[in-house]
Parts: structure tokens; C-alpha cells; sequence
């Protein structure tokens, strides 16, 4: 392709997050299937598209959030263990499903079934050895990739008071991100793009030059912004950050033009689960035998009609239209850069920001629409050009200066879902949590021994009671006695150790166990949360 | 439990530490928090002692004499002093707070006014710097543009989407997919809540002048943490504390909100009934 001839530029950023849950005293635990069905529908299907691409070298750019939780249970032995039991067993199942459906309607799905877990499988062992984070750091040392990180635990922000427990969140994500990734992180998601003037500090004083906002983060900012949200601003601090495209988010989302509720595409609802024979699908429901999704399904969208009347599901066909509507999403972004092109006289960014679970897990074709419009963009136009904000940053370092306004993703824009009846009542306890592990951290400079291994692990129980999932999950009322009970079972275990570490009489065996338990962070250094950390941190940031 | 799982025969006791959270810290304070351009939300804790002291130094009776208030500064500036006073019950021990104006820094304080007039500040929490929910008035020269332009930036930057916009993306999913309230799509917190289709809209850019309100009405209470309570028949979940609150629209009209509590062994109940009345009038300017 010849150089700068691109009217403007697209980034694709993909929020991959699952809170931390691994739950090593119960052998079969619900809840993490949560993390085996991401790997099996979207983390390990994208490397995929990543290796393909790479292979025919076809070029193209990704922004993506690992959370720091989600690298943890990548890395985790115990569930690294029950993740191949997970895909052994459902390949097992998809592999006696070719032989009972050979014949039938359903033997080209059946047949899929079965070539997509022999691929993870391949992916998971021969490719990667079980650790995922070397493919996807592989890509990010071709340049294709740009890996950011998030707060520690997706800790939100703005409903934090003391400023240690900001510093803490950054701080202890960046480490993470070096120790996985060999380097420091260039950019940050932060959790539900719920952001708080000033906070950036933060983010500078640990090396991260960028973050993302929601649509108005920009708009309301002042002064008023030059180019809306199509080219990134300066905070005070010179940070910089990149604001969200509402068409191109609009375009995948929206009932009338939405493409994932094309009647081709896989029905979510329509599963094996519930679909086979009891005794024959047992061995592959969890240990109590209740039906539940097990995430293979026969059907497609079909139309307005009940599940019952459901057509058999065509891979094929599906993968057609997959590709039509990547076009179609190509043919929009062109024009509409060429239409900002004009209109700003300058070259746009374009950054559609999306949840990566969305593309394969509730849009099944989701990844090969990705696929179709990586190798479209890259063969078939000049108008649009693929970026990272890393790369757009070097070549348009000259930006104006904004200070942006609070703002998140969430309904309404600002905190009301993390901050409302349903869960309100947590905020005292974990701003008293937080309160406490800084007192700590000041009063203990140079703990070792046994009260470091306390200290620690009340660092490790504060910062998992701050994930945002819980407040987000009371909240939308799924998965709400979970969510609740972690939360009080962080904070209990927070308020155990504290008492302990202050009556001096801290049981060896007691810690052991929270140790075994939450074992997030093997390598965090409590510390992080003294005054002095952040204090010292934020100044010379401000030099 | 309805997360599950099948116990680990090495460890008995998975649960042995999901207790109640405790009830109070013993320390007298109060935390602001930012919810949106003009809501804020109050947390305090004001202990016996504490509660004792006033008495000893205003009179046994000062809680009962006295109006239990938030007092909202508005702390924008080094000098301005204005504020104003939100009826409160101290027992509440949070509350929502509505302020006129946001992109204003506010403080509070939990204190009793007393018949005369005099204030008693009992504890005063952090600011908070509140966003102002709009686009901003000041410009700046280097990067300015001419404004009919920058009505239009807005316009293709998805002005129209901000706040209810994205919340619309999630509704049309929603009628396809009712799970994607569930924790694999954060973008389904874009459509959290119902309400915000009421939400008054925000100003149109070009429009100079304008005004817009609306209310909406907050119940909370609080009982026994194992009490069943029921607020208009419909069941109510309690916080771990035994405190409750709920959030209601207010259309115009007569509303009627019967609370019963029951106690847990069904021997014995309480009933407060609120009657609410709302009337709007708009000169149709």
C-alpha cells in the first residue's frame, strides 16, 4: 500500500475482562465457567484469527484489554487444570455428536463443534502450552497488538475517596503488566471508562500515556473540543484520551441495522443443555445435574419465532453473511471518514470500543465478522487505516488540551449503576477497608515475616472487594447472591486479618488458608497503599 | 446458595467466614460520593458517644427537639458560602442528595437545627466536584471553530446518544436478548434501568435559555436484618444492615406506599403508611 494516502484513521479497541473467580474448595464450580466459555468463544477464537491473519500476512491493528484479573486466572495452575477438563470434555461430546447426527440436519453444526474444540485444543497445548499470554504477547511484539491493562481488580474509580486507593489500583496494575508482558503498560482501560478529573496522574506516574473515554468525557469537556471525539485530547497532566465513536458502536448494536440478530446467525437461546437426552448430556452438566447452557447449539435466529420453531443452524451460511456485514461495516467507516476528513481538515480516529466477549460469545459469528473486516480493510481500500492510539500518538503528537468530565459507559453516563439502591450499602465498608490498609501501610514501612504474608494478603482482600463487577452485577440482578456474597466475604476477610494484625496475635493457620484462597497477585507489595507511594508518585508526576 | 458447586471433601467449611458485615465501625464520619451532574449520595456513622455528647451539651432532648438535616455547602469557590439544608432522619444513615447545578463542588454536613435557628454540625464529609452534564461555554482560541461548526461536530460526534443514547442501543438488544443483562456484556450496563427514558432531556445546543425538572421519590427505612418487608405489596430486599431504600418515578398524581414489616418468626409486624401527591404546573413557555 502506498504511504499516507489514508483519509483518516480506525481503531478497534476490545475490552477483555472477567472478574477474578476461582474457587479452589469446590471441586466443580459454576461460576468459572463464565472464564472457560470466554476462552473457548472469544479469547482463544481471536488468537486464532490473530495466527491466520499473521500467516498470510495479511496486516491489520487491535487494541485489547487484559485485565489484570483475567491474566491472573490465565496463568492460574488450578484453573489452567479444570480449563482442559472443561474443552476435553466438551470436544468429547462434540465428537460422539458427529457420529449420532450423521445424516441428520444437524451433521454440518455437529461437525463445526468438533473442529472448533480441536483447534482450542491445539491452540491451548501445541501453540501456546497452556499459557495464552505468550500468543497474545507474541502479536503485541509484532506491533499488531496493542495489550493495554486496567485497574488492578476493575476497581471503579470515581467512587473511591482516598486518592492510595487510586494509586494502588494503577500501581498495582502496571506491575502486573511488566511482569507478564516484559514492559510497562502504554495505555489503560479504565474500568467502565469511568473517569475522574485528576485521576490521570496516576496513570502518568506509572508510564501509561493513554486512556479511554465515553463520548461525552469529550463533549463536556473544556475548553470545547476542536475535533468532538474524533481525534484524541491532552488532559492537564498530558495524558492523552481517546473518545468513543457512537456510529460505529450504534452500527453492531442497533435493532433496525444491528447485525448480530440476523436470522442466520446462531440463536443463543437453543442449547444442548436443554436440547439432549438427560442421562446422555449429564456427564457434561456440572456435579449437581442441573440442565444449564453448555454453550453448543443447533440453532439459528431464524426469525420472530418461538424456540421451538427454530431452523437448523448452516455454518456456511452463516459465515456469508458474517463477511457481507463486515463489508458493510468497511463500506460505513469509509464514508464516514472521508466525510470528517472534509468536514474537520484534518485526518479523524475513528475508535470503536467494544466488550470483547461480545464478538463470540453473544455473537457467535462475531469473530469471523473481525476476520472478514481485517483482511477487507487491509486488501480492498486505501480511505481508512488501521491504528493503535500508540502509533497515532507518534505520528499526531500535536493535540489540543482538554480537561474531560466525569463521565463512564455506564446507563446514564455518569456512576448511577454502581451507585444506587441495590448496592449502595457497600461503600462504607469498603471505604473503611481502604481506610484501614492505608493506616497499615503507613504505620508498617519495613513489616517482614508474617506480617508482611498478613499485610499482603489485606492488600490482595482490598483490592478484590473494589472490583466494579460486584456493585454491576446487584445491580443488573444476575448473579446477585454471588456477587454479594464475595464482596462480604472480602471485606470479612479484610476485617480478620486487620484484627489480627492490630492485636498482634496474627494465626498462621487462619492466613494460610485466605492465602490459598484468593491467591491473586502472588507478588503485591502492600506498600502500595501508603500515603507516601502515592504521594511521592503524583509529584513526580507533576514535574 | 444458588452458586454452586459440590464441596471439596478436603474443606468442610467453604462458607465459615460469610457472616454480616458489621454494623457500624465506632467512629463518627461521613463520605461524599458523586453519582451524576445532580445527585450525590451521604453515608454517615455518628456513634452513641458521640450522640451522648450532644445531649450532655444541648439537653437530653436535642434529637427530638431538633430538625435532623444535611447541610449542602457549595464550597466552588474559596469564598462562597452559600448553602442549603436537607430534611433528613439521622437514623437514615445515607441518603441521595439532589442539587440544583452541577460542575459545582459540594460538602455536606450531618448536623440538627435547632428551634431558634442555630446550627449543630455533628460531622462534615469530603468535597466532591460534580460534572456539569453539558457542553462547555469556555473556548479556546488556538483551536477554536466557528459555532455553527461546532453544532454540527456535535451532531455527527453522537451528541443525541449521550446519557439515554447508549441506554437506547441496549433497550432494542434487549427485546432480543434478554441475557445480556448478565456480566458478559458491559455494554449491557448501558441499559440498566427503565427510568432513564424519563429522564428529562438536555438542553438542545442552539437554545439559549431553558429550563428543565423533574422529581422522582426515595423511600428507605430501616428493621431487623431478617424482617420481611414489603413496600406496596411488592417485596423488598433488605441490606445486610436492615436498611432499606427505594427509588420510584413520581408521575403527577396520588401515590400510596404502604410498608409492612414482618418479623422473622411471623409474630409480630409494624405498618407505615406514606401518602405522596405530586402536582407539576409549567407556564408552557
Amino acid at each position: 500500500m502506498m504511504e499516507n494516502k489514508e483519509k483518516g484513521y480506525f481503531a478497534l479497541v476490545l475490552h477483555a475482562h472477567l472478574p477474578f473467580i476461582r474457587h479452589p474448595e469446590y471441586d466443580d464450580f459454576l461460576e468459572e465457567d463464565w472464564y472457560f466459555e470466554a476462552m473457548c468463544e472469544t479469547y482463544l477464537p481471536l488468537l486464532d484469527i490473530y495466527e491466520r491473519l499473521t500467516g498470510e500476512n495479511t496486516d491489520f491493528r487491535v487494541t485489547m484489554s487484559l485485565t489484570p484479573p483475567l491474566c491472573n486466572m490465565m496463568t492460574d495452575d488450578l484453573l489452567r487444570e479444570r480449563f482442559r477438563r472443561y474443552y476435553n470434555q466438551r470436544l468429547e461430546l462434540a465428537e460422539k455428536e458427529v457420529v449420532r447426527n450423521r445424516n441428520t440436519q444437524f451433521y454440518e453444526v455437529a461437525k463445526m463443534y468438533e473442529r472448533k474444540f480441536r483447534r482450542i485444543r491445539e491452540l491451548y497445548e501445541d501453540y501456546y502450552h497452556g499459557n495464552i499470554l505468550d500468543g497474545f504477547k507474541k502479536f503485541q511484539d509484532m506491533g499488531k497488538l496493542e495489550i493495554i491493562t486496567c485497574g488492578a481488580t476493575h476497581g471503579f474509580l470515581p467512587l473511591e475517596i482516598r486518592k492510595e486507593a487510586v494509586y494502588a489500583q494503577i500501581k498495582i496494575a502496571a506491575d502486573d503488566y511488566k511482569l507478564r508482558f516484559g514492559r510497562g503498560p502504554r495505555g489503560i482501560w479504565l474500568a467502565e471508562c469511568a473517569y475522574n478529573p485528576g485521576d490521570e496522574i496516576y496513570l502518568k506516574a506509572n508510564g501509561i500515556r493513554y486512556f479511554f473515554l465515553e463520548t461525552h468525557g469529550i463533549i463536556y469537556g473544556s475548553p470545547r473540543p476542536r475535533y468532538g471525539v474524533y481525534a484524541p485530547v491532552y488532559c492537564p497532566s498530558g495524558v492523552a484520551a481517546f473518545s468513543r465513536d457512537m456510529e460505529s458502536a450504534h452500527q453492531v448494536w442497533s435493532a433496525e441495522m444491528g447485525y448480530p440478530g440476523d436470522r442466520r446467525y446462531r440463536e443463543f437461546y437453543r442449547d444442548l443443555g436443554y436440547d439432549l437426552e438427560y442421562d446422555y448430556v449429564k456427564p457434561y452438566l456440572h456435579q449437581d445435574g442441573v440442565r444449564r447452557n453448555i454453550g453448543m447449539k443447533y440453532y439459528k435466529i431464524t426469525g420472530k419465532v418461538g424456540l421451538n420453531e427454530k431452523a437448523p443452524y448452516n455454518p456456511g451460511e452463516a459465515r456469508e453473511m458474517a463477511a457481507s456485514h463486515a463489508g458493510n461495516f468497511m463500506f460505513n467507516r469509509e464514508r464516514q471518514i472521508e466525510h470528517l476528513n472534509g468536514f474537520l481538515g484534518r485526518k479523524p480516529i475513528v475508535v470503536s470500543m467494544y466488550d470483547a466477549e461480545l464478538y463470540g460469545h453473544w455473537w457467535y459469528e462475531g469473530p469471523d465478522f473481525l476476520e472478514f473486516l481485517f483482511k477487507k480493510l487491509h486488501y480492498d481500500q486505501k480511505t481508512v487505516k488501521m491504528i493503535t492510539p500508540s502509533e497515532y500518538l507518534e505520528r499526531h503528537p500535536d493535540n489540543q488540551m482538554i480537561q474531560p468530565s466525569m463521565s463512564s459507559w455506564g446507563d446514564k453516563g455518569y456512576n448511577e449503576v454502581w451507585l444506587n439502591a441495590s448496592n449502595d450499602w457497600m461503600y462504607r465498608h469498603l471505604h473503611k477497608a481502604v481506610e484501614r490498609m492505608v493506616d497499615m501501610s503507613n504505620r508498617f514501612p519495613n513489616a517482614d515475616g508474617i506480617l508482611k504474608r498478613a499485610l499482603n494478603q489485606c492488600a490482595r482482600e482490598v483490592v478484590l472487594g473494589m472490583s466494579s463487577d460486584w456493585a454491576f452485577l446487584m445491580t443488573v440482578g444476575t448473579a446477585k447472591t454471588y456477587s454479594t456474597k464475595r464482596f462480604i466475604e472480602h471485606t470479612n476477610r479484610f476485617i480478620g486479618l486487620y484484627e489480627q494484625i492490630m492485636g498482634n496475635r496474627i494465626e498462621e493457620r487462619y492466613l494460610a488458608d485466605i492465602e490459598w484462597r484468593d491467591n491473586i497477585f502472588s507478588h503485591v507489595d502492600y506498600r502500595v497503599f501508603s500515603t507516601g507511594a502515592q504521594e511521592r508518585a503524583a509529584a513526580a508526576a507533576r514535574q | 446458595m444458588t452458586s454452586s458447586g459440590q464441596l471439596n471433601n478436603k474443606n468442610q467449611q467453604p462458607d465459615s467466614d460469610y457472616k454480616s458485615l458489621p454494623e457500624s465501625y465506632g467512629n463518627t464520619e461521613a463520605a461524599l460520593l458523586p453519582r451524576d451532574p445532580n445527585w450525590m449520595f451521604i453515608y454517615w456513622e455518628i456513634t452513641d458517644n458521640s450522640k451522648a455528647n450532644l445531649a450532655k451539651e444541648h439537653g437530653h432532648d436535642i434529637f427530638e427537639k431538633a430538625r435532623h438535616v444535611v447541610r449542602v455547602y457549595d464550597v466552588t469557590s474559596a469564598d462562597s458560602s452559600k448553602y442549603f439544608d436537607i430534611p433528613i432522619m439521622i437514623d437514615a444513615r445515607n441518603w441521595y442528595i439532589n442539587v440544583p447545578v452541577g460542575g459545582r463542588a459540594y460538602c455536606c454536613e450531618v448536623g440538627l437545627v435547632l428551634p431558634d435557628g442555630r446550627f449543630i454540625g455533628i460531622v462534615k464529609t469530603n468535597t466532591v466536584n460534580l460534572p456539569t452534564g453539558r457542553v462547555s461555554e469556555v473556548t479556546d482560541e488556538k483551536w477554536m471553530s466557528v459555532s455553527s461548526d461546532f453544532d454540527k461536530l456535535l451532531q455527527i460526534s453522537g451528541v443525541e446518544y449521550i446519557g439515554k443514547g447508549s441506554g437506547e442501543v441496549a433497550k432494542s438488544l434487549a427485546q432480543r436478548w434478554e441475557m445480556l443483562r448478565s456480566v458478559f456484556s458491559r455494554a449491557a450496563s448501558w441499559g440498566v434501568s427503565s427510568i432513564s427514558s424519563h429522564a428529562p432531556a438536555g438542553p438542545a445546543p442552539e437554545k439559549k435559555f431553558w429550563l428543565v425538572a423533574d422529581c422522582e421519590l426515595i423511600l428507605y427505612g430501616a428493621t431487623e436484618p431478617d424482617a420481611l418487608v414489603t413496600v406496596a405489596g411488592r417485596k423488598v430486599a433488605l441490606n445486610p444492615d436492615g436498611t432499606f431504600s427505594m427509588r420510584f418515578a413520581l408521575p403527577d398524581g396520588n401515590m400510596d406506599l404502604p410498608i409492612k414489616a414482618l418479623s422473622k418468626d411471623e409474630t409480630d409486624s409494624r405498618q407505615i403508611e406514606i401518602k405522596v401527591i405530586r402536582t407539576t404546573k409549567n407556564d408552557g413557555k
